[in-house]
């Protein structure tokens, strides 16, 4: 009872925090300016071909982000020996907290008109969107795919040797095998997150041409004062993210062998060796150049025309109020139905246990914007929203950095209870003092890691802020956004450099505070 | 039949391993010894997965240590990880024949005699996952039988079966190699493994065969200490 009652209060706030916009967004009817023609979608040229864009930019994205990640996965599972390989997969890793509008100027840097590559006016449109996806995408897939090789057991590479297997034959009875375990769920996670992107396509999307539907809603909201069209949108993304999220539940399934870490013992030839070699090389270079770019703009950008503005360091006190707040709210959600969830799982309750933890990843099916787009129908006729915006946008924020939490603290926690929680009965070791001698050491690794990515995350977050923010209220990543709009890129370099390093800080700290030294708790 | 002759080999910044022993026609050899010994390493050596640094493999008289893994005339079964779970058990056992699964008649048809001969007959679309233990290592026996290769390596390849299941299974390997005049090598941890594979035992410790002989004689011996301690006799 002590574990169900504080998760059923968590499943119940975020049954309304999802559910209630929902409701909101399906209540067509009391809207200002609804004409039922609206809901006549393929008559609307406008909304066909912001869906198309929004599919038929994820699926190009996906597709150029997984086929190289592929071979680079690949490359860097053969290589085990190359020097570097643990800075290189460190580097691989830092778009994933590096934040969106962030990683655009670190695009616009290296192929905007004053870049090193720069492809001018063609950089705003398909070309940059695709360039920016790919930038986040190709290191995700490549760090989610790796550990596919590495899971194939080392008797699998002794036994094809001693078969006489060649190169083909090793990819199609050992290496493709463990792949396809893995690339579909891939393939619909880079999918989903290209297709809900928002800061990426805002800023470098190039007008109505090159819109999306996650776009084109806050344009509705934003410029248009459209909320029919808005929801209309809203619900098309919806309906578009459940078919995504039921197909990866569908169709992600787990290897079968048993895990051992293992590293190729066929001895690869040199011009092997060169081919891995570069293809790391190279897409080193694809996401380390944008970041190096940034850096040396940033450094040699008028840093303190930025930092004496007036909006500068209100946005920085708004961006750590918000990441920090929503953060901690996300770990205590996460945290109390992770513990119910465990408990039903030690209790056989497998079912039960994993319905609790899909419905802390609710946000995978309902975007941010299109809960924010809900929240503004439903309270707009009664409240001013935009006074209403720091506890909407931490707790929109808190739900998108739930899944995280789930996952990076979720096995761990799972593991604990499964191993202590009888020793704990026989010891009546419970409530607080459980908590200090037994959950803390074991799980403060974990728990330091969700609580700087989510809040890492929701500094970095332009979606529902750029909804719901204003001048007033601003966080530095709108306030990056404002700077580009009014087409000061030196200053919006700076801001995103400052924002940079406020992210790795503010993580590396957190991580190292609440996660403790590298052997704590072992 | 198979002669290790003072073969060198040594893992970075340990004592250097030197082996020399010699196994007859239709002989399984058991090698005993503590963890770290060396008994692995030499299975490893003799398949070619690694490479020794000095010393000689001969089978029949012909140098083999410099051949490539595919090309030395080596079977070896693992603990575990022996098959694809991906593939039935029928293209498991083909495989040992052309990696290409480009099998004519006569080949087919050896595949599903050496399932036959290994009591797997009517599983030969069953995948790993839905066989026990003991069968599972039994493919790999049926894997072996149809390379015909003359080296059979099983490397603690019953470690993981019921005790029942291991001397059973160990039977049968014991008959493959008789059948079909093999040398086999048997690297286990259980002394009655050896009792039951072998008529002769070799004891490695610290990176060399310390003792050879007759299996029997060899677990009640107080020689070397190193064996006495091991077998925990008093």
């Amino acid at each position: 009872m002590s574990r169900a009652l504080p998760a059923a209060i968590v499943l119940a706030l975020l049954a309304l925090l999802v559910l209630a916009p929902m409701a909101g967004l399906l209540h067509l009817g009391g809207l200002p300016g609804y004409e039922a023609a609206d809901l006549r979608f393929w008559d609307n040229a406008y909304l066909r071909r912001v869906l198309l864009f929004s599919l038929w930019q994820a699926f190009l994205s996906t597709l150029l982000s997984v086929l190289p990640a592929i071979l680079v996965a690949r490359a860097f599972a053969m290589r085990g020996e190359l020097p570097l390989r643990r800075l290189l997969l460190g580097l691989f890793a830092l778009p994933l907290v590096v934040p969106a509008v962030v990683a655009v100027m670190a695009v616009v840097s290296v192929y905007g008109s004053d870049g090193w590559l720069p492809l001018g006016r063609s950089l705003y449109g398909l070309n940059g969107i695709l360039i920016a996806h790919v930038f986040f995408s190709l290191p995700l897939a490549v760090r989610l795919l790796l550990p596919q090789w590495q899971a194939i057991p080392q008797h699998h590479w002794q036994l094809a040797e001693q078969l006489g297997m060649n190169g083909w034959q090793s990819w199609r009875f050992i290496e493709w095998p463990m792949l396809r375990e893995a690339l579909p769920g891939v393939l619909l996670l880079v999918f989903m997150l290209c297709l809900t992107s928002f800061a990426v396509v805002l800023t470098l999307g190039g007008g109505p041409r090159s819109t999306t539907l996650e776009v084109a809603i806050y344009q509705s909201l934003r410029f248009d004062f459209n909320p029919a069209r808005a929801v209309l949108l809203a619900l098309l993304q919806l309906a578009l993210c459940i078919l995504v999220a039921l197909a990866t539940l569908k169709l992600q399934r787990l290897p079968e062998v048993e895990i051992a870490t293992s590293a190729p013992a066929r001895p690869a030839s040199a011009l092997r060796k060169w081919i891995d070699t570069g293809l790391i090389a190279a897409a080193s270079l694809y996401v380390g150049m944008p970041l190096l770019s940034m850096l040396l703009d940033g450094l040699g950008g008028p840093l303190f025309k930025v930092v004496g503005g007036g909006g500068f360091w209100r946005a920085l006190v708004n961006t750590l109020t918000i990441g920090l707040a929503a953060a901690l709210l996300s770990t205590l959600a996460g945290w109390l139905l992770l513990r119910y969830s465990a408990h039903l799982a030690h209790c056989q309750r497998r079912s039960a246990a994993r319905m609790v933890e899909l419905a802390g990843s609710i946000v995978y099916v309902a975007p941010p914007l299109v809960i924010g787009t809900g929240l503004f129908v439903l309270l707009s006729p009664h409240v001013d929203v935009f006074g209403w915006v720091y506890p909407i946008v931490i707790a929109i924020n808190a739900l998108m950095g739930l899944p995280f939490v789930i996952r990076s603290l979720g096995p761990a926690m799972r593991q604990t209870h499964a191993r202590y929680h009888r020793l704990c009965q026989s010891l009546d070791l419970h409530g607080w003092n459980r908590f200090r001698y037994l959950e803390w050491p074991l799980l403060r690794r974990p728990l330091g890691l969700a609580l700087a990515l989510v809040t890492v995350l929701a500094m970095g977050d332009l979606g529902v802020i750029a909804l719901f923010g204003s001048t007033q209220t601003s966080t530095l990543a709108l306030l990056i956004y404002q700077q580009l709009g009014a087409y000061l890129i030196p200053q919006a370099t700076v801001t995103a450099l400052l924002l940079l390093l406020l992210c790795l800080g503010v993580f590396a700290l957190l991580e190292r505070l609440v996660g403790g030294a590298d052997d704590a708790a072992h | 039949m198979l002669r290790i002759e003072q073969l060198e080999f040594g893992y970075p910044g340990a004592e250097r391993m030197r082996f020399d022993l010699g196994v007859d026609d239709g002989e399984v050899l058991s090698l005993i010894g503590p963890s770290g010994s060396g008994k692995s390493t030499l299975l490893n050596l003799v398949a070619g997965f690694l490479q020794a640094e000095r010393g000689r493999i001969l089978l029949d008289q012909r140098p083999i240590q410099d051949l490539a893994v595919a090309e030395r005339p080596v079977t070896m079964v693992f603990q575990q990880h022996n098959l694809f779970p991906h593939l039935d058990l029928y293209t498991n056992v083909a495989l040992g024949l052309d990696p290409s699964l480009r099998l004519d008649s006569g080949q087919i048809e050896s595949v599903r005699s050496a399932l036959a001969r290994l009591g797997l007959d009517g599983l030969e679309r069953r995948k790993p996952g839905e066989l026990s233990g003991g069968q599972r290592q039994r493919v790999a026996l049926a894997r072996a039988l149809v390379r015909r290769r003359k080296i059979l390596l099983l490397d603690e390849a019953f470690a993981a079966l019921g005790p029942a299941q291991r001397s059973e299974l160990i039977e049968l390997a014991r008959e493959l190699v008789r059948e079909q005049a093999m040398v086999a090598l048997l690297v286990s941890h259980q002394p009655d493994d050896a009792l039951i594979a072998s008529a002769r035992t070799a004891f490695v410790c610290d990176g060399q065969v310390a003792a050879i002989a007759p299996t029997r004689k060899l677990l009640q011996s107080s020689e070397p200490p190193e064996l006495r301690d091991y077998l925990g006799s008093k």
